[in-house]
């Protein structure tokens, strides 16, 4: 279980830092009524905007509906969902509306999304509650304009650090002070992330040593992945592999297409690749970067002990890409020999006239006085059609 | 955390002191933080131990290269709280303290 769900926090009290925010938050809802202005919580990611929400729901009995960034919250879904609720609230109990990542809704994928939000800012009759990253952008100061902003900040790194030895205490584990100090440098104020980095540092396989955040390359993570003995330790090796998402798609895919390895393997593996992919796809064309936290878990899929995958980086194996290289490239001069003569273009020549021009030599109806290397290409192309 | 100086384009709020920084007014931006007013900029308050209440000793801190104290949030604590016995129960029953109404019991 990841310790970030583990220890997620039950209640208000258990948040750490941003005291004077939380305790703003509380009693805009303990004197919440209709009419009031909505809450825009602004602050970086992982400090616990989302759970704060989720808790105040909890322990003040609301029934929570949230949109998150993996919604489309276009117009007509936002008021599919959301009007319902402002207008019957006697069929949904005591509801309260959280829009998590306001300032992530698209212009495009999310067409007429924030016009939908302010109207329904302005006219609330239920406690909403907002949470952006920044609140700078134009669709925020419009948005604004019909909230109240509560600002938190990322936390002290000391506070962090208090923070994590809480939980390492809790589970029993050990890092050296070198890497704890590196990790809570390196998570900028981010208590998730630095939750989930030190849970891969324990579990993971290297000793928590400062060396264990170096970023591994694209050949190294994938063959290390592969040589891994578990899977917390190959999941330690995803996390590390910081690079653009398209690559390590791409070189898992390259790796597993090139290697030998049973059928059921590779149908199962490749189909976890076309999940990675769709999720990806799905994420630059909504531009929901908040979903690229799964990829690695889907990825995950493709791990299993003692497979002989081993980094390669093109995606096609070595006699076929010999063959393109090579034989793409005489078939090529064979093309531009004929096209003048017969009045084609270049495609029409190799996807139609080719193979009735083979036919024509194999069955000795035409000969073709052509060098030694066309000779051999139309020999072999023959060999082929058989 | 690197600060940048820019001409306002929409109006914002200061981290600091959370006050308006208009737009057009020269503001420092640092991505994903925010923006705060020049003059906040040179403001150097050190953070409060929320335990004992007293300076949590930023000076000495191991962290105070990455710490930016006009950014972080406002209460940390101090070397000495931090090495006490049971010293997150001590942190929680402090924040209980300052902040009663974060006690929610309902």
């Amino acid at each position: 279980m990841m310790w970030s769900e583990k220890y997620r926090p039950k209640n208000i009290l258990d948040l750490v830092g941003n005291e004077e925010p939380r305790k703003l938050l509380v009693e805009w809802f303990t004197k919440w009524k209709k009419g009031m202005k909505p809450i825009l919580l602004v602050g970086p990611p992982g400090i616990g905007k989302t759970t704060l929400a989720n808790l105040i729901a909890k322990q003040y009995n609301y029934d929570l509906i949230s949109l998150n960034a993996s919604d489309v919250r276009s117009k007509q879904n936002i008021q599919e969902i959301l009007n319902p609720v402002l207008g019957n609230q006697t069929i949904f109990g005591t509801p309260m509306i959280f829009i998590d990542e306001v300032d992530g809704v698209h212009g495009r994928a999310d067409y007429g999304g924030v016009e939908a939000i302010i109207k329904i800012l302005k006219e609330s009759t239920v406690p909403i509650i907002l949470a952006a990253n920044s609140d700078l952008s134009k669709k925020m100061q419009n948005i604004k304009k019909s909230v109240q902003t509560i600002q938190f900040r990322p936390l002290p790194p000391r506070l962090l650090l208090f923070y994590l030895n809480k939980i390492l205490q809790l589970e029993d584990a050990k890092i050296s002070t070198d890497s704890l100090m590196k990790l809570v440098k390196e998570s900028r104020g981010d208590i998730r992330s630095m939750i989930n980095f030190a849970q891969a540092l324990v579990t993971g396989y290297n000793p928590p040593t400062e060396k264990s955040f170096e970023v591994l390359d694209v050949e190294g993570g994938v063959n290390s992945f592969y040589k891994s003995n578990s899977v917390d330790e190959a999941r330690s090796i995803l996390y590390s592999l910081r690079i653009n998402p398209r690559d390590k798609i791409n070189a898992f895919y390259s790796s597993i297409i090139t290697s030998k390895m049973n059928v059921d393997d590779m149908q199962k593996f490749l189909q976890i690749i076309s999940s990675a992919d769709m999720l990806y796809g799905k994420i630059m064309k909504t531009q929901q970067w908040r979903l690229l936290r799964y990829l690695d878990a889907i990825l995950l899929g493709l791990y299993k002990k003692n497979l002989p995958i081993r980094y390669s980086k093109y995606n096609l194996s070595w006699p076929i890409l010999n063959r393109i290289r090579w034989d793409g490239a005489k078939i090529k001069s064979l093309m531009e020999l004929f096209v003048k003569d017969m009045h084609v273009s270049k495609s029409t020549f190799s996807s139609i006239c080719l193979g009735f021009l083979l036919f024509c030599v194999k069955n000795k109806k035409i000969d073709l006085e052509l060098d030694e290397s066309l000779q051999e290409i139309i020999q072999k192309e023959i060999e082929l059609i058989k | 955390m690197s600060w940048i100086k820019i001409t306002m384009k929409f109006d914002g709020t200061c981290i600091v002191c959370n006050q308006k920084v208009k737009a057009k007014d020269i503001g420092l931006w640092s991505k994903g933080v925010g923006v705060k007013h020049e003059k906040c900029a040179e403001k150097n308050e050190e953070l409060k131990c929320i335990m004992c209440g007293g300076l949590a000793g930023c000076i000495s801190c191991e962290f105070i290269k990455e710490c930016d104290l006009q950014v972080v949030s406002k209460l940390c604590i101090c070397k000495k709280c931090e090495q006490e016995q049971n010293s997150f129960d001590f942190y929680k029953n402090s924040v209980m303290k300052k902040f009663p109404v974060l006690n929610l019991k309902i």
